[in-house]
């Protein structure tokens, strides 16, 4: 993976609070490289003491029972402004 | 307002029987132009806060308290960029939204135009705009039928509870300190009170539309939502002992306001000019100019990042 600041890509961020606890969906963010990924979601996603949070690309997760997951969707157009 | 379609009110119809909308592929053409309003108030709202409330937190009485209000700043900037991460799901660029409007095409409100210039503005902006964040998302939280805004805002209903709260804290303090920080608590009041009351937007009598609700983007409409949060205010203001215009019937426990609103605004004097009663269009005329810090807050958002790129450059 590029460490560059070039191409933005989606990261879905999941935490537990508790070791026990499941890993839960909290968020997403937009960032150039995984090294900022892990600062935006830590700074933005901060109202608990987490116990583990990690990070994964969107574009990384494989669709299982749809062909068209929600969760994977891409927009339908690009730069749609109002 | 567009004309809405045999597939727009098919949609209606299902989110309000309890249909989450969960992506693109759910809405139609009107209802994502809706949800992008919404969205973009939401974040310009969010986004715009944090340099009115980093202003006044240069005043801030003590190192502790720079700290908190510091948090709350850091929390603004998460929450806007919460909502701008959500648009850029329904293929609105973020480069655009950050930095390619102009200042005056931002779509928060009026009062975050205005300069906050000390602590007692601060924590009355965060007793009273804090509120009304509360008031609008909280009921967005239970009411929209977008699903990815509905679980987004958990996390931001509860950090603007913190604010709230800080805000409400300080507000008690400085009323009980003496009569200068009385007096200071007073004078923000009396500009910051009728900005809350204009934050809700036009009353439901003379809306022309009613797209957010027929979507279920929003549960309450503007007045209901301005009277939850006067009853939230007003009562505070009372115990307080602070002047309001504004009072609570005892009977019903509705608030009334005791001036004739919406009336004109002096942004230079921070004065609401209450003998000049004024009509919705002149109110949007005063929005739309903008207030007098809209340039530099946009900007001060901006800078940082222009300095960085020309730091790599070189």
């Amino acid at each position: 993976m590029s460490d560059g600041f070039d191409v933005d890509r989606i990261y879905e961020v999941f935490a537990r609070q508790k070791r026990e606890d499941r890993l839960e969906h909290v968020g997403a963010i937009t960032a150039p490289n995984a090294s900022l990924a892990r600062v935006y979601a830590w700074q933005t996603y901060d109202e608990a003491t987490w116990f583990e949070m990690v990070v994964a690309p969107r574009d990384s997760f494989e669709a299982v029972n749809r062909e068209e997951a929600p969760f994977t969707l891409e927009p339908r157009e690009e730069g749609a402004a109002t | 307002m567009p004309e809405m379609t045999a597939e727009d009110r098919e949609l209606q119809e299902k989110v309000h029987d309890g249909f989450l909308v969960e992506s693109e592929a759910d809405m139609t053409e009107n209802y994502k132009q809706a949800l992008i309003t919404q969205l973009l108030v939401q974040g310009d709202t969010e986004l715009i806060s944090a340099p009115a409330y980093f202003m006044a937190a240069r005043d801030a009485p003590t190192t502790n308290t720079m700290v908190s209000a510091t948090a709350i700043i850091q929390d603004e900037l998460g929450h806007a960029n919460i909502a701008y991460r959500l648009l850029e799901d329904l293929g609105v660029d973020r480069h655009w939204i950050l930095y390619e409007r102009e200042p005056h095409e931002f779509k928060h409100p009026y009062g975050f135009d205005q300069p906050l210039e000390n602590w007692a503005e601060l924590v009355v902006a965060n007793g009273f705009y804090d509120r009304a964040g509360i008031t609008l998302l909280g009921d967005v939280h239970r009411n929209t039928s977008y699903g990815p805004l509905k679980r987004a805002l958990v996390k931001v209903d509860l950090e603007e509870n913190f604010h709230l709260r800080h805000g409400e804290v300080w507000m008690k303090r400085l009323s009980t300190s003496g009569p200068e920080a009385r007096e200071k608590l007073q004078d923000a009041v009396d500009w910051m009170f009728p900005m809350g009351v204009e934050w809700f937007g036009m009353p439901d009598d003379k809306k022309r539309h009613t797209t957010q609700l027929d979507f279920k983007l929003k549960g309450m409409s503007n007045d209901e939502l301005r009277q939850t949060w006067l009853q939230a205010v007003v009562p505070l203001c009372d115990e307080l002992g602070l002047d309001v215009p504004a009072r609570v019937d005892e009977e019903s426990g509705e608030v009334e306001l005791t001036y004739d609103f919406p009336v004109q605004y002096d942004p230079e004097e921070k004065k609401w000019l209450f003998d000049e009663p004024i009509s919705w269009d002149e109110v949007w005329d005063r929005w739309r100019e903008r207030g007098p810090m809209n340039e530099e807050y946009v900007n001060s958002v901006r800078r940082s990042r222009f300095e960085i790129e020309e730091m790599l450059a070189a």
